[in-house]
């Protein structure tokens, strides 16, 4: 494939074929065994552009006129132009003018890239592909080089409504987990690239995922989270926790919510609360046993830590920052700690930390640490006898390679599951889960097919590999993956492959691991069945 | 009276030498100062950070509980020597792709000696003038120190630069992956900087085995007493001056920007302390007006107002 068919009248650039993948270990070694990408229907390839690699992530609607397709390309442009402008983008100028302008397409980030590796090196998922595109556009259209310039320096594009749908397409592509960016000896960031190119797309163009935009950063704002959840509804789950809580483990719990100032404004994911509100569950059981003081808020948005902005929308990403920042103020609480959500930890303790003034400024940690800080020290009782089985870590790239947290959730497990086993690579090498970056809620026509084939098939590889040699269904095996959208994925992922009937491994959190291990509770914490 | 040919070009190498320097070190202070006035940005770093004290398995401050109340100690020291040793191993390659590290390794040594060669012949021509004489006998021994380093690195640049900018131009021709995205312009710069290297790989072996035209030539400038050197010596100068002049326009500025992008983005970790200066540079970023068109932002309202 050509760097230049990007803009080119083809049916599908890229065919994701069985036989390209990278092979995955027992019992999946069968390339003929390989479950398929669904096929888009032909009403869903006339209305929306699919000519990218045969998926649809936005369902960006193909123009019906030339008029439209200008329109559509001019807006990029101006897009493109804001992007590069001090005043619409000084929160990323600096990081993009040195990956714009400093790479030397040594191509060493190739083999850091999950996606391109587990796709068999297709050329449209090349790290270096999306900026070698946006640049060529800059050199042309922004800054308006001599053709004879553009011809020398490899800046040959020809600008066309369908290189700029695919290349919208393709900036969702890429988990924004940054490896590439980690390997780059010239501290050149083409993850980054990817997140400008969507902000280009969302602040100008008013496109993005329906998950992330519409019903998730929009819906978060205005009816208090991304799942749809109300304060109201809140006060039901809630309830409905406690009578879970006592029905499981026997313990009357009543969980805080509003307490004016408690040491700590938990924030959970509240996808947690619909998916798994065991994890929700556990939390409230380890701080109720060690006496912590804290509380939930019942506040809109103040029960949600997701902040999909992070991912494609500065100004979204702000809003909702600021947001959870005054919900914090207002409780008078000492500081904010975020549950068991990797891109929540990024977004809210790091990257927002330049957004929130003055007051705003609340102190905001991870929830990990003080965890490790009750298990390390006894604050609670525990027998890791209960946790006898195969146990093995994955690690969110937001808290660890973006955040340096490795030790903690280790610490942990070292303690209380004495079959505690690493993958390779781990820690801040890791490789993304596969639904990065708002991939894992993204449930647009056949791209989850494509997340878990193509972006998750490293992860399942590795996860096929620390169990290798207990892979049989007769021994329960556990993924632990302290973060909602983690989760969201490996769920997918396996249930994609049918991981849990053929290999007995089951995922979940951290602190359903710390529950299970508490010797005043008689049951198992975790159950065993497939959700 | 005319200017006979061996006069005029005596100051044409002098004035295209002066100009080379002035042209570099003006181009790449303007690109430093353009890099630096950037504004501040959202924090972006990437773990390992250097000055981390769990740095050997990439953890960080947010490992503990109440991480702001743990004093936060910056040794920006141990983070420039370890980008200073990585000019000289460029150990990521090494590590990453050997095929490639052959032909860069020995190109970028090339550079990095060619350079030093040319501020150790300003160095030998400034002791000149000021009266210490640079031989392998010497009465001083800083003369003699300076002969061999001049020897040592002009020798080694030469080679080391020639051999490397074959097997990097051979690597970028025959390895697809970098050869897709080779534009015209890497594949001259090669050709160029073998030409220079060979030039004053011919210089050295044919003409001045001793390298001591340069020094003389740097006399000639620091006195404004220019003299006439050996053609082939003449040449390597006026294309080593070309070289400098085009250096500005490819991305040899990496050499340095990469500090700034691993202290000033992926090590950049500064925690924004209330009232502290961080603070009252964003609040000012917060004024800047937003002009994105998208339906949920309010086109020229200020970033604050949104």
């Amino acid at each position: 494939m050509d760097i230049l068919d990007l803009g080119k009248d083809i049916d599908v650039l890229v065919n994701i074929e069985p036989e390209d993948l990278i092979p995955l270990p027992y019992p999946y070694d069968d390339p003929a065994n390989e479950p398929l990408i669904k096929k888009l229907t032909d009403d869903q390839k006339k209305r929306y552009e699919a000519s990218l690699d045969g998926v649809i992530a936005i369902g960006i609607p193909k123009p019906t006129t030339k008029e439209e397709e200008e329109t559509f390309v001019r807006r990029f442009l101006s897009g493109l132009e804001k992007l590069l402008s001090l005043e619409n983008n000084w929160t990323f100028l600096q990081p993009l003018y040195h990956s714009l302008e400093y790479c030397v397409k040594c191509q060493l980030c190739n083999d850091a890239c999950p996606a391109y590796i587990a796709s068999g090196r297709k050329e449209i998922y090349r790290p270096t592909y999306r900026p070698e595109i946006l640049r060529r556009i800059i050199n042309k259209y922004i800054k308006k080089k001599h053709p004879s310039l553009l011809k020398l320096t490899g800046s040959d594009i020809e600008l066309n409504w369908q290189l700029v749908a695919r290349l919208g397409e393709l900036a969702y592509r890429c988990t924004l987990c940054r490896k590439c960016a980690q390997v780059c000896p010239l501290g050149v960031d083409n993850g980054l690239i990817s997140h400008e190119i969507r902000k280009i797309f969302s602040q100008e163009m008013g496109i993005a995922p329906k998950e992330l935009h519409e019903s998730g950063t929009m819906q978060q704002l205005k009816t208090g989270s991304s799942t749809g959840i109300t304060p109201k509804a809140l006060a039901n789950i809630i309830e409905f926790m406690e009578e879970e809580i006592e029905e499981k483990t026997g313990k009357k719990i009543k969980i805080p919510v509003d307490k004016e100032g408690a040491d700590i404004l938990l924030i959970h994911n509240a996808g947690e609360f619909i998916s798994w509100p065991e994890n929700t569950m556990a939390f409230a059981i380890i701080f109720d046993a060690a006496h912590i003081d804290w509380t939930l808020s019942s506040d809109l948005a103040g029960y949600d830590a997701v902040n999909y902005g992070v991912w494609y929308d500065d100004i979204q990403l702000a809003r909702i920052a600021r947001r959870h920042a005054e919900i914090a103020r207002a409780l008078k609480v000492k500081k904010i700690n975020v549950g068991e959500c990797g891109h929540a930890h990024k977004a809210m303790i790091v990257v927002a930390d330049r957004v929130l003034t003055g007051e705003l400024n609340i102190p905001r940690e991870s929830a990990l640490p003080i965890l490790a800080d009750i298990v390390l020290n006894d604050r609670i009782k525990l027998d890791p006898s209960r946790n006898n089985f195969p146990v093995t870590l994955h690690d969110p790239c937001n808290m660890v390679r973006l955040m340096g947290i490795v030790e903690p959730q280790r610490q942990i497990l070292r303690k209380i599951c004495p079959q505690f086993r690493e993958m390779e690579p781990h820690g801040v090498d890791n490789y993304c889960c596969g639904g990065g970056s708002g991939f894992a809620i993204m449930q647009s026509m056949n791209f989850p097919d494509w997340r878990s084939v193509v972006s998750g098939r490293i992860k399942l590889k590795q996860i096929l590999e620390v169990f290798q040699d207990v892979i049989s269904v007769d021994t329960k095996k556990y993924v632990c993956a302290p973060c909602s959208n983690c989760k969201g994925q490996i769920r997918d992922l396996f249930a994609f492959y049918n991981v849990f009937e053929r290999c007995n491994i089951l995922y979940g959190g951290l602190v359903e691991l710390i529950v299970n291990a508490m010797v005043d509770i008689k049951k198992p914490f975790i159950e065993w069945e497939w959700r | 009276m005319p200017l006979n040919h061996v006069d005029f070009m005596e100051i044409f190498i002098a004035i295209l030498t002066y100009f080379a320097y002035i042209f570099i070190v003006v181009a790449y202070t303007v690109k430093i100062v353009k890099y630096l006035k950037l504004p501040i940005h959202l924090r972006w770093e990437l773990y390992p950070v250097i000055h981390e004290d769990a740095y050997h398995y990439g953890g960080s401050c947010f490992e503990n509980t109440n991480w702001w109340e743990k004093p936060r100690k910056i040794r920006n020291i141990k983070g420039f020597l370890w980008l200073l040793k990585d000019y000289f191993t460029l150990h990521d390659y090494l590590k990453q792709n050997l095929f490639y590290w052959l032909g860069l390794y020995p190109w970028h040594i090339g550079f990095i000696f060619i350079i030093t060669f040319h501020i150790l012949c300003f160095f030998g021509a400034l002791f000149m003038v000021s009266g210490i004489s640079i031989s392998h006998n010497s009465q001083d021994i800083l003369g003699i120190i300076i002969y061999y380093a001049i020897l040592f690195t002009g020798v080694l640049s030469f080679i080391s630069g020639a051999i490397g900018s074959i097997i990097i131009l051979i690597n970028r021709v025959i390895d697809k992956n970098l050869k897709t995205y080779a534009s015209p312009l890497q594949f001259l710069t090669y050709i160029f900087t073998l030409i220079v290297f060979l030039s004053g790989l011919y210089s050295w072996y044919y003409v001045d085995p001793k390298l001591e035209e340069y020094r003389e030539f740097w006399v000639g400038l620091l006195t404004f007493n220019f003299i006439g050197v050996e053609t082939a010596t003449m040449v390597h100068i006026i294309l080593f001056d070309l070289f400098l002049i085009y250096l500005p326009f490819t991305r040899s500025l990496h050499y340095i920007t990469r500090f700034f992008a691993f202290f000033l983005i992926r090590w950049d970790d500064k925690p924004n302390i209330r009232g502290g200066d961080m603070e009252k540079r964003i609040a000012g970023q917060f004024e800047n007006r937003i002009n994105w068109s998208g339906p949920h932002i309010i086109t020229g309202k200020s970033w604050r107002e949104q």
